[in-house]
């Protein structure tokens, strides 16, 4: 078991970079997640800890050993791919053992390694199948399988929830992050779906076009977002990111879509606000539908059984900024009404227009 | 209860034509046998019975010699394609290197030149390096034929089995060569025999090769000893028969035997 470090790891593929200088420590014993849009580089970067896609240039270190010159079976980590990639002559016995057969190990060994495994991933009933014979969800545990028997220095998995459907995806999320704590291995898991994001990850890495955004923990990932892209990437819904003019007198006046909205001196001095334009982001969650505030109207409704997503329209004076608002699952709101909405303003977020950066003070 | 299926017309139509191209088929091996049992004076007259032209043909012919020699210049032939075919294709399926696709299409169009076109300049290339006597220079040619089309195969094949399979088995500490003999080829059986039997056909029922490169009597294959056979002075049809027949038992044979594969192997790709 080791740590993993990128060091400024780049990976080039004819010109353009697919990971650009990416730098990213992962504890000994962490569940390190990685996600971003599709084509972002996260496979790529996890191909390049598994030695199977060459460095450009950087270090990357398992342990304290740098690892850019060694050979894959010399690394000692153990993947689990995204289509299972199981062997299919082999049966799931010989597939869960068969890293430790190439190592040397007994019989004797490889047979209790592979049955204690198979007790961790409720295989045991399986273990003369061959992969053809077995379900989605069981394959996926025979990968997992394949990878823990080896007790490897680091884990790498490349979306293995991916194949599965809604509520098996939910069953092994649990399982997956139950097993990488009985474990202690660090892990490095790759995903798309920020719900496996927000709730698997000791750390959530977010990555776009090959760069790394943020690294923090979900609930900071959340309420303090380095910029806006994590910001509308990470909560579903995404934040609602709107563009706001500043006029800061003591208090800020915010003017969203021609209307008006104070900001306490109390909320806007954790941020730094300069007369002139900025993002304002605001979550779904952080918008209340009521009597009064910001006149929006309803464009639509989507039930989702225990909330309404609610999209609104806020408009005057030609300018009009569309925003998506949460209400409770029963809500009479229907399209084309009316309303007034206030915002949460202790939990809004104030990002720079240009850079994207956040404005709060000390990030 | 037995489930008894229906007769319809169609099916009466299809059993009616299967069974006529079984009888075209099977109907020269008839003959082959039947005529074979006669001696010359009786194959004439066309009536009699007599195993006199087996006879014959061990006195004229080391038949099982020649059998022998055949069977060994298609073992060696084979195993020298299936060593160079393996890797090869192996290695334009799942590596990359530089060039990879000019040397792939060098390889593929190695497989469209005719043997009579070059047999002249191949005999002379083998005889100057003195490969005439014994086996050797024949196995050579036939594997240099044999081995275009298999890389072919191989690399068609290979390229159906996901680039996964293989770095599973890197990461889980396999080299090229490792993850080639122990994850590729078990999966690779259906093209490995389709290789294996057709080039066990081509290579036995050849006979320009043999005739040329094999030199030494001794060392000829069958098809160069009923060519002879069939040349000689006083050519006896039913002891030709016989010879034929021996000739051509193991290509059936080695049919038979991997035709489970072999059918597989045609139709691969399509139900993967
Ligand atoms: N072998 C390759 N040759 C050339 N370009 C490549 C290669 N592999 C990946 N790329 C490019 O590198 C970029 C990153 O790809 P990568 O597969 O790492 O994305 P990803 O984040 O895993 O996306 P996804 O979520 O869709 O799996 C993409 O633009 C891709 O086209
Ligand atoms: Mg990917």
């Amino acid at each position: 078991m080791a740590a993993i470090t990128f060091d400024g790891v780049t990976k080039i593929f004819a010109g353009k970079p697919a990971v650009d200088s990416l730098s990213l420590h992962i504890d000994d014993g962490e569940f390190m997640v990685l996600v971003g849009p599709s084509g972002c580089g996260k496979t790529t970067a996890l191909r390049m800890l598994a030695g199977l896609e060459e460095i450009t240039t950087g270090r990357l270190l398992i342990g304290d050993q740098v690892v850019n010159n060694v050979l894959p079976k010399d690394r000692d980590v153990a993947m689990v791919f995204q289509n299972y990639a199981l062997y299919p002559h082999m049966s799931v016995a010989q597939n869960m053992g068969f890293a430790l057969k190439i190592r040397g190990e007994s019989k004797d060994v490889i047979r209790s390694k592979v049955s204690d495994a198979a007790e961790i991933l409720r295989l045991t009933d399986y273990l003369d199948r061959r992969p053809r014979a077995l379900s989605g969800g069981q394959r996926q545990r025979v990968a997992m399988g394949r990878a823990i028997v080896r007790s490897p220095q680091a884990f790498l998995m490349d979306e293995p929830l991916s194949n599965l459907d809604a509520k098996l995806r939910v069953e092994m999320r649990l399982e997956i992050a139950r097993i990488q704590r009985l474990l202690g291995v660090a892990t490095l898991y790759v995903t798309h779906d920020q719900v496996e994001a927000m709730t698997m990850g000791d750390r959530v890495a977010v990555m776009r076009d090959g760069q790394l955004q943020q690294v923090a923990r979900p609930q900071d990932l959340y309420d303090r977002p380095a910029n806006d892209f994590v910001a509308g990437f990470i909560g579903s819904p995404p934040m609602n990111l709107l563009r706001a003019g500043v006029a800061r007198d003591g208090d800020v006046t915010l003017s969203i879509a021609g209307q008006s909205v104070t900001l306490p001196e109390r909320l806007a001095s954790p941020y730094h606000l300069a007369n002139g334009e900025v993002t304002f982001g605001i979550r779904p969650e952080d918008i209340v539908v009521g009597a009064t505030g910001l006149r929006a109207r309803v464009e639509r409704c989507e039930a989702l059984g225990a909330e309404t997503l609610v999209h609104l329209s806020l408009n005057a004076k030609g300018a009009s900024q569309h925003l998506v608002a949460k209400a409770g699952p029963r809500t009479t709101i229907v399209a084309g009404d009316d309303l007034a909405v206030t915002f949460a303003l202790e939990h809004a977020h104030f990002f720079d227009v240009t850079s994207g950066a956040t404005l709060r003070v000390g990030s | 209860m037995k489930t008894r299926r229906s007769v319809s017309p169609g099916r009466i139509a299809l059993f009616v034509t299967m069974l006529a191209i079984a009888v075209a088929m099977l109907y020269p091996f008839w003959v082959m046998i039947t005529d074979s049992l006669h001696t010359q004076s009786q194959f004439i007259s066309g009536s009699g019975f007599s195993l006199g032209s087996w006879r014959q043909l061990s006195a004229a012919l080391p038949v099982g010699r020649q059998v022998l020699n055949s069977t060994l210049i298609c073992t060696v032939s084979i195993f020298v394609i299936l060593a160079v075919g393996l890797p090869a294709g192996f290695a334009f399926a799942k590596l990359r290197f530089r060039a990879s696709s000019l040397v792939f299409l060098g390889v593929v169009s190695a497989m469209m030149v005719p043997l009579q076109a070059i047999v002249m300049p191949e005999f002379v290339n083998i005889t100057r390096i003195g490969l005439t006597s014994g086996y050797f220079g024949a196995v050579l040619v036939y594997a240099a034929l044999g081995t275009p089309f298999s890389i072919f195969l191989f690399t068609t094949y290979f390229r159906g089995v996901p680039d996964e399979l293989v770095e599973a088995g890197i990461v889980d500490g396999l080299g090229y060569v490792g993850a080639l003999w122990r994850l590729v080829v078990p999966i690779a059986v259906p093209a490995i025999a389709t290789v294996t039997v057709l080039q066990f056909i081509q290579i036995w029922d050849d006979l320009l090769v043999g005739l040329l490169f094999i030199q030494n009597t001794a060392d000829r294959p069958i098809t160069v000893g009923l060519a002879a056979l069939a040349s000689g002075r006083t050519t006896s049809i039913p002891q030709l028969m016989a010879g034929s027949f021996v000739s051509a038992l193991p290509a059936m044979l080695v049919y038979l035997g991997f035709q489970r594969y072999l059918v597989k192997g045609l139709t691969m790709g399509i139900d993967r």
